[in-house]
Parts: C-alpha cells; structure tokens; sequence
C-alpha cells in the first residue's frame, strides 16, 4: 500500500513538471552592458589628537603667562562637499579650583588663545575661554590633515592670587561637523 | 641589575606623575550627522562610532543627548539640556550604552534609536548626540587645565508635510569677507550652501565666484545665520565696482538669490621704498 502512494507521488510530479517549466515569461533585462556598479558609501569621518593637560607655569601672578605651544592634530579628515570640522573649547566651570585653603583663583574667562597657523586649509581663530558657549579655536575643511604646533594659551594677571599650589580647570575640545 | 630596574621604574613614574606633562587623546570618529525622513509613530535605530587609538589608555565615555544651536556668525556653539530648544526631538531619542569604558585600539559603538510619537506635529525636529570622554581619577598639581575631548553629531527628523523656505536678509563685504544673511522661515532645519558671484556691470559672466561653506540653519533660537568667506586673492577679484550676487541652495526645487552693487577696495601690497 505504501509502495503505491510513493509510486502515485512521483507520477504526480512527472505530470506537473512540464507544467511548470511551460510557466515561463519573458523579461527585458534593463542592462545588457554586463556591467557592475561597486558604491563604497564612506562616512563623514575624522581622526583627531588633542593634548590632555596645560600647565602654566606662574612666576609672578601680576603678570600674565604663556604655556608652552601645543599640538592638536586632525587627520583623515572626510566630510562632504562644503561642510567643514569645528574644533572649540568651552570651561567645565567658571573658575578653576583653587588649592587647599581656598581664596582667589583664576576665572576661565582669564585664559585666552592665540589665532594659531594650521596646515592645509584649517583656518584658526583668537578666543577668550567661557563655561557657557564653545568658542571657536579652528575651521577644517576636509583635507588628509589640519593641524597646529603653535597654539598658545594665556594666562592672565592676577594678583590677588594668594595661595600656591594647584589651581586647576577642566576644558573640554569639541569637535563637530553639524 | 635591580638598580637598573629602578631607574626606569623611577623613570616611568616621574613622566607619568609630572604635572605638566600632556598626555594627547587620539581617536578615530564618525561625524555623520543622522537625518531621518519618519511618519509619526516610526522607530528607527542608527549608530555612532568611536575608535581610540592601540597606543592609548583605557578611557571611560558618556553619551548624552543635548539640543545644539550656534552664535550668527557661527563662532560659538551651544550645547544645552533636551528641551531648551522648541523643536527639540531629543525626547525621543535614546541611546545604548550611556557609558562605557574603551579598550586601546577599541571601538565604541551608540546605537541610537528614534521613536516619533504619534501625535508629533509636522515639521522639522533637531538635537545632537554628544559623547563626552569622562576624566580619569586623581589630583593635578600646578596651575593647570585638564583637557578632555567631546564628539558632538547632529540628529535631524523630519515629520511630513516639511515646509523649507528662507529669506537672504543681507549681502555684506567687510574686510576681506563677504557675507550672506539667511532666515529660516520654513518649519524645519535647512542645509545652506551656495556662492557668491562678481560680475562687472553689463557683463553674464562672473570675474570671480566664491563658494560658501555647507551651513545648518535651524530654528529658534537661533534662524539666523551670516555664511562668510574670505574674497579670493586679489589678482582673481582687484578692487571696482561689482554686482555681487549671492545665490543659495536650500534644498527647495530653485535657488534663492540677492544682489547688490558695491565697491570693493583690495588692499595693495607695500611698494619698496625706492633709494
């Protein structure tokens, strides 16, 4: 009995097998140029190197002091057509926190920057550091890299500072391309 | 053998104790901005990168979502709490991890997902996705600023039907820069980008054109933006007197325009005294 249910199986398909290769519709392939489009979509994209800390060395709290120039590197840099890389610093706080013992420090708003050179198209701006707005240190266009060597912090006077030791500020460099 | 061991021991712990001494964050990132064209009631996940390069330390990152407008000129950013901004969708969005810890030459990847409500009203939406490196512990010595990095991408939504349009408020030269002012007056945020042309009077063809930077116009607080260039050199543009043209694209199915007849001075380079 089973023998004959797998026989009568296989003759159902030998009957509609035909059928199925009959089904058949012709089509206009829309390219016959045999060729392929290869599309890397790359993304807007940006390798960057900022230092971590600034040290100013103060002498002589009258008067103002310059830190050593610092390095800040972007490279690879990809964005579209007429778009370019934002760099800017904005203060953690409105004052940098004084040494044990308290008394005047110095505010955020007393550390200025220099407009410093960047390569290739980068384009550097002088700014005043605030903790309410991220002020423009330098433009990017996109370009394999845009970097400085010579950009200069400034600490202003203050001679009502009395206390030594660390007196500190966290900044923040932010980059955006919005 | 043992003092050798010492001195670098020594000599490894004074570089990394040193006050002044400034340790560089590298790091690889994504700066592609998430546009999004949704329905009310769409969900959609996308992604943000970060790669910190082999020869850093672990560093620990926090993301947050934030509204974002800039200064008109567009020298000062701000970033303030979702909801400081009218047309902020930072309520719908969230984002996996909050924070995480990345390894040297490991990557850090934020999803990011985006719910529009069903009852969202039409037009455009907009907020940034900020990913903050975290300080690492212990005490400074010196007078000193601690630098940490920050990775800011916009989120634009759009919510049908979006009406783009915008106003040229002003065309300006001032120094060696020429400026253009733009209003926003449609209900969504608008990619900005153009040129301006010089042409000499009577004539179709332009002595020089100047491209303009690719410029987000958002909304309130801040529809307004003056997009600036610097003049090409003198040589291509000398000084006289122009039809300058601003011509922007808007993303609408036409360009918008203005122009101005003005003067330009191009300043001479100084002669050598003559002996």
């Amino acid at each position: 009995m089973h023998t004959r249910v797998v026989r009568l199986v296989f003759l159902s398909l030998a009957v509609l097998l035909p059928v199925a290769a009959f089904a058949q519709v012709t089509v206009t392939l829309p390219d016959t140029s045999q060729t392929t489009t290869l599309t890397a979509n790359v993304t807007e994209q940006a390798t960057v190197t900022v230092p971590a800390t600034v040290a100013f060395t103060v002498n002589n709290v009258s008067a103002s002091t310059n830190s050593a120039s610092q390095s800040v590197t972007t490279s690879n840099v990809v964005l579209v057509d007429a778009k370019s890389l934002k760099i800017s610093l904005q203060a953690n706080a409105a004052n940098f926190t004084a040494p044990a013992g308290g008394g005047t420090t110095w505010a955020a708003s007393d550390v200025t920057w220099n407009a410093a050179t960047w390569s290739n198209s980068g384009v550097g701006a002088t700014g005043t550091l605030s903790n309410l707005a991220f002020n423009t240190v330098a433009t990017c266009a996109a370009n394999t890299s845009c970097s400085t060597t010579n950009l200069l912090f400034t600490l202003g006077a203050k001679s009502t500072v009395a206390r030594a030791g660390a007196h500190t500020l966290v900044v923040t460099w932010k980059f955006e391309s919005i | 053998m043992r003092f050798r061991i010492l001195c670098a021991v020594a000599a490894v712990a004074v570089v990394v104790c040193h006050p002044s001494t400034a340790f560089a964050l590298k790091f690889s990132s994504s700066f592609e901005s998430i546009h999004l064209d949704a329905r009310r009631g769409d969900t959609q996940t996308r992604s943000f990168t970060l790669t910190i390069a082999k020869e850093e330390h672990a560093t620990r990152f926090r993301s947050k979502i934030e509204d974002w407008w800039t200064t008109e000129d567009g020298k000062q950013s701000f970033y303030r709490p979702v909801g400081t901004v009218a047309r902020s969708c930072g309520k719908w969005v969230t984002i996996n991890p909050v924070e995480a810890i990345v390894q040297p030459g490991g990557t850090l990847e934020v999803r990011v997902t985006i719910s529009v409500p069903r009852d969202a009203a039409t037009g455009g939406y907009w907020s940034v996705l900020t990913v903050d490196e975290l300080p690492p512990p212990g005490p400074r010595a010196g007078v000193a600023m601690q630098f940490l990095a920050s990775i800011s991408v916009g989120i634009f939504v759009n919510v049908d039907p979006v009406i783009r349009s915008a106003r040229i408020d002003g065309v300006r030269l001032a120094g060696d820069e020429a400026a253009v002012r733009v209003r926003n007056t449609g209900n969504a945020p608008l990619s900005v980008e153009g040129r301006f042309e010089f042409l000499r009077k009577g004539q179709q063809q332009p002595v020089a054109t100047l491209k303009l930077p690719k410029t987000t116009l958002v909304l309130d607080p801040a529809p307004v933006r003056l997009i600036s260039a610097k003049l090409p050199a003198a040589a291509a543009l000398p000084s006289g007197h122009y039809l300058v043209r601003a011509i922007l694209d808007v993303g609408l199915d036409h360009y918008i325009g203005a122009q101005k007849e003005m003067d330009i001075r191009r300043e001479q380079p100084a002669r050598a005294p003559v002996r």
